[in-house]
């Protein structure tokens, strides 16, 4: 991991410039610490140029190096900070002596490994910001074994195609996304959905690649493999998200771009005015210096990134994917929280509840289900499922009403199939099913209506579980205060049958898949609203509104629509979500507050000469590493 | 348009990132630049005929090197 390789190359390097440095502050604090001076005074120059130089110019070379080369090329960093000053404070000591200057050469190998130690610090910090990422960034598998022909072999991840059939026994991983095709399991997925209840699979069961296969053999048919996984996405998605722009970030961003350049100016000025006002060169030197090492855009620069890092390894544990970091910032303005209804609210599995019929049941059933198996709607499979034809009449001049039902003809018989308002649409008289159709719709159920040759022959009342966790994350929501809207296809009735169910307040139902787009315009002229939805038509109203949460476990379009993805298809993420992004949110200005606080009482102090060049360079490597172990702090939180 | 994903050796600090996003965003054809100083890593989106040459020396006139690149 490349985080290692950084903690243990800083690691080296303090150690050397420790035991370079630690004689040099031996050197220069005899007289103070034992009374006497251990070597006279051209001997101990001497000793300390000779002791410094290794610190500053090969153990600090790559630092020297790109700190010039920024002075040269206009690409200032942090390095050019510390170069210069390192540079400066050793010249000193060469000054010294021809007698020109005080030697400040210990000083800036004292600064150097001071900078070393703090970077040291700081990498340790940020690897732990970051441990989470990195750990889903390994989940994948390595290895699967795969059935050729009739040989079992172990080959790499990468040679697995769609296709393959992978055998996973219990304890394993599973190696990439697929379908069981023999086997019955229970499946650990909580490393991707953050849901900690293992899944039952049997064949058929889809299963997702770095899942653990619990208990029994399973054999998976690969489906996806390499970059088009569901962890390839996520990981994607998190990566993507760690170079978003928070807008609140601008400010520190722009202060980051001049920073360097403005210093070196400041430090520049300190220095003539010193020596103007008191002729004084080293210790003008001296305090120039403090200005250059004291300064530090890092802290401003860290802020927010790590804080965002924290926060979305926080959210990745338990499937909440923070696509868009700007939505950390908006999340705190929400006051509006509109849910999709099918498949976020509910399973999105409708299911027959009910049949009332006119005619024979068998032969209304036969009916509707051969028309409903030409249909890719939810409705109609339930249909198709509850009827279960052994054979499905021919059906011609199929044609979809889209909102509103089917129409196609069996034989001789126009079958029509859809809502009320389809019926009155085709002049088709309703009125002998109107109380069933009040019952049903009273209760949350969607009725069907069939009729034949123009006359009403019946209805199926389908219904569409609510989640189980729905309830209380609407509940959560309400009692947090904010507004709590529904849309649905559904008509009035069933709409507030469900929305009753759940605890939503505020229902717009009879919305056509394209009007929910318009349907957020308007809600957004009353406050900013975040939308929460799945499937393919949900998309531009995930896009619309001002914080756009997908369900995960809906499709690939929704989820690149969202600015939050919830990978497990639970409306407590939401709550979660929310949560998590106030935190956040609340860490990063504490962040930003303290690196613009410490700069703007640090630069004051180092310029008007109170701070030794030494204590300046602590100042500093402690500024970032506050900032990036409060980002850390963040884990604390509960989500 | 296309995209490409860098892996950047060097960075560690903000002002880091900042320069290879500014040093990649004077390359003519480059629209959308983010680093992630974190990461190490960078998105770029850019026209089709920007070579992945292009993006590699203007992260090196920043200062940094590019480790690896991968078409998204």
């Amino acid at each position: 991991m490349e985080g290692d390789n950084e903690i243990k190359e800083w690691k080296s390097k303090l150690i050397w410039a420790w035991l370079l440095t630690i004689p040099i502050v031996l050197l220069m604090f005899s007289n103070r610490i034992f009374g006497f001076m251990l070597v006279n005074e051209k001997v101990m120059l001497i000793s300390t140029l000779i002791l410094a130089f290794p610190v500053v110019f090969i153990i600090g070379w790559q630092t020297i190096r790109i700190g010039v080369r920024g002075l040269v090329t206009f690409y200032f960093n942090m390095d050019s900070l510390i170069a210069l000053g390192t540079i400066i404070a050793y010249i000193t000591g060469i000054l010294s002596f021809f007698e020109l200057t005080a030697d400040y050469s210990g000083v800036a190998a004292m600064i150097m490994a001071f900078f070393i130690t703090g970077k040291y610090v700081e990498s340790i910090a940020r690897g732990r910001a970051s441990r989470e990422i990195m750990k889903l960034l390994e989940l994948g598998a390595k290895n699967a074994r795969v059935l050729r022909g009739k040989n079992e072999m172990d080959i790499p991840i990468s040679e697995v195609l769609v296709g393959d059939v992978i055998i996973v026994k219990p304890g394993e991983k599973i190696p990439t996304d697929g379908i069981v095709v023999k086997g019955e399991s229970s499946v650990d997925e909580s490393m991707i959905t953050g849901e900690s209840m293992p899944v039952e699979k049997k064949v058929k069961s889809p299963v997702i690649g770095a899942t653990i296969n619990q208990d029994g053999i399973l054999y998976i048919k690969a489906t996806k493999v390499g970059s088009d996984t569901f962890l390839a996405h996520i990981i994607q998605l998190v990566e993507d998200a760690q170079g978003s722009k928070i807008p609140i970030q601008k400010l520190a961003d722009s202060i980051t771009r001049v920073f360097v350049p403005v210093i070196l100016a400041l430090s520049i000025l300190t220095f003539g005015n010193w020596l103007y006002f008191t002729g004084d060169i080293s210790r003008s030197i001296g305090i120039a210096v403090a200005v250059l090492v004291i300064a530090c855009p890092c802290a401003l620069g860290l802020a927010t990134p790590t804080a965002l890092m924290v926060s979305s390894g926080m959210g990745a544990k338990k499937g909440i994917l923070i696509r868009k970091g700007e939505a950390i910032q908006t999340m705190k303005e929400i006051k509006i929280i509109a849910f999709d209804k099918t498949g976020t609210i509910t399973k999105g599995k409708p299911e027959v509840t009910g049949v009332v019929s006119s005619v024979r049941e068998n032969y209304l059933l036969e009916m509707a289900a051969s028309v409903e198996k030409l249909s890719e709607h939810p409705l109609a499979k339930a249909i198709v499922n509850y009827a279960n034809l052994k054979k499905y009449n021919e059906v011609k001049n199929f044609k979809i009403l889209r909102g509103r039902g089917l129409e196609g003809t069996i034989g001789k018989n126009k079958i029509i199939i859809g809502n009320s308002a389809l019926m009155n649409e085709k002049k088709i008289n309703i009125k002998k099913f109107e109380s069933e159709i009040d019952k049903f719709e009273g209760s949350g159920n969607t009725c069907m209506l069939i009729s034949e040759n123009g006359k009403s022959i019946g209805i199926i009342a389908v219904a569409d579980a609510i989640k189980e966790d729905s309830i209380r994350a609407i509940a959560e929501l309400n009692q947090r205060g904010y507004r709590t809207v529904m849309i649905t296809g559904d008509n009035q009735k069933t709409a507030e049958a469900i929305a009753a169910q759940v605890g939503i307040r505020e229902v717009i139902a009879n919305v056509l898949p394209e009007q929910k787009l318009d349907k957020i315009i308007e809600l957004k002229k009353e406050g900013m609203v975040a939308f929460v939805g799945d499937g393919v038509n949900d998309a531009p109203a995930l896009k619309e509104s001002n914080v756009g949460i997908a369900m995960g476990t809906g499709t690939d379009i929704a989820i690149e629509a969202g600015d939050i993805v919830l990978a497990n298809g639970s409306l407590t993420g939401v709550v979660s979500a929310i949560r998590l992004s106030k935190e956040t949110f609340r860490k990063i200005k504490q962040n930003l507050f303290w690196a613009f606080a410490y700069n703007v009482i640090a630069i004051p102090l180092a310029v008007s000469g109170t701070l030794h060049p030494v204590v300046a360079e602590i100042a500093m490597a402690l500024s970032s590493i506050t900032v990036v172990s409060n980002a850390n702090l963040l884990r604390r939180k509960k989500i | 348009m296309k995209k490409v994903k860098l892996s950047i050796n060097g960075m560690h600090c903000a002002s880091c990132s900042a320069n290879v996003e500014r040093s990649l965003k004077t390359v003519k054809g480059v629209k959308n630049v983010s680093i992630s100083l974190m990461l190490k890593k960078g998105n770029v989106e850019m026209e089709d005929n920007v070579s992945e040459e292009d993006l590699k020396k203007a992260v090196a006139r920043a200062g940094y090197a590019v480790n690896s690149t991968e078409k998204v």
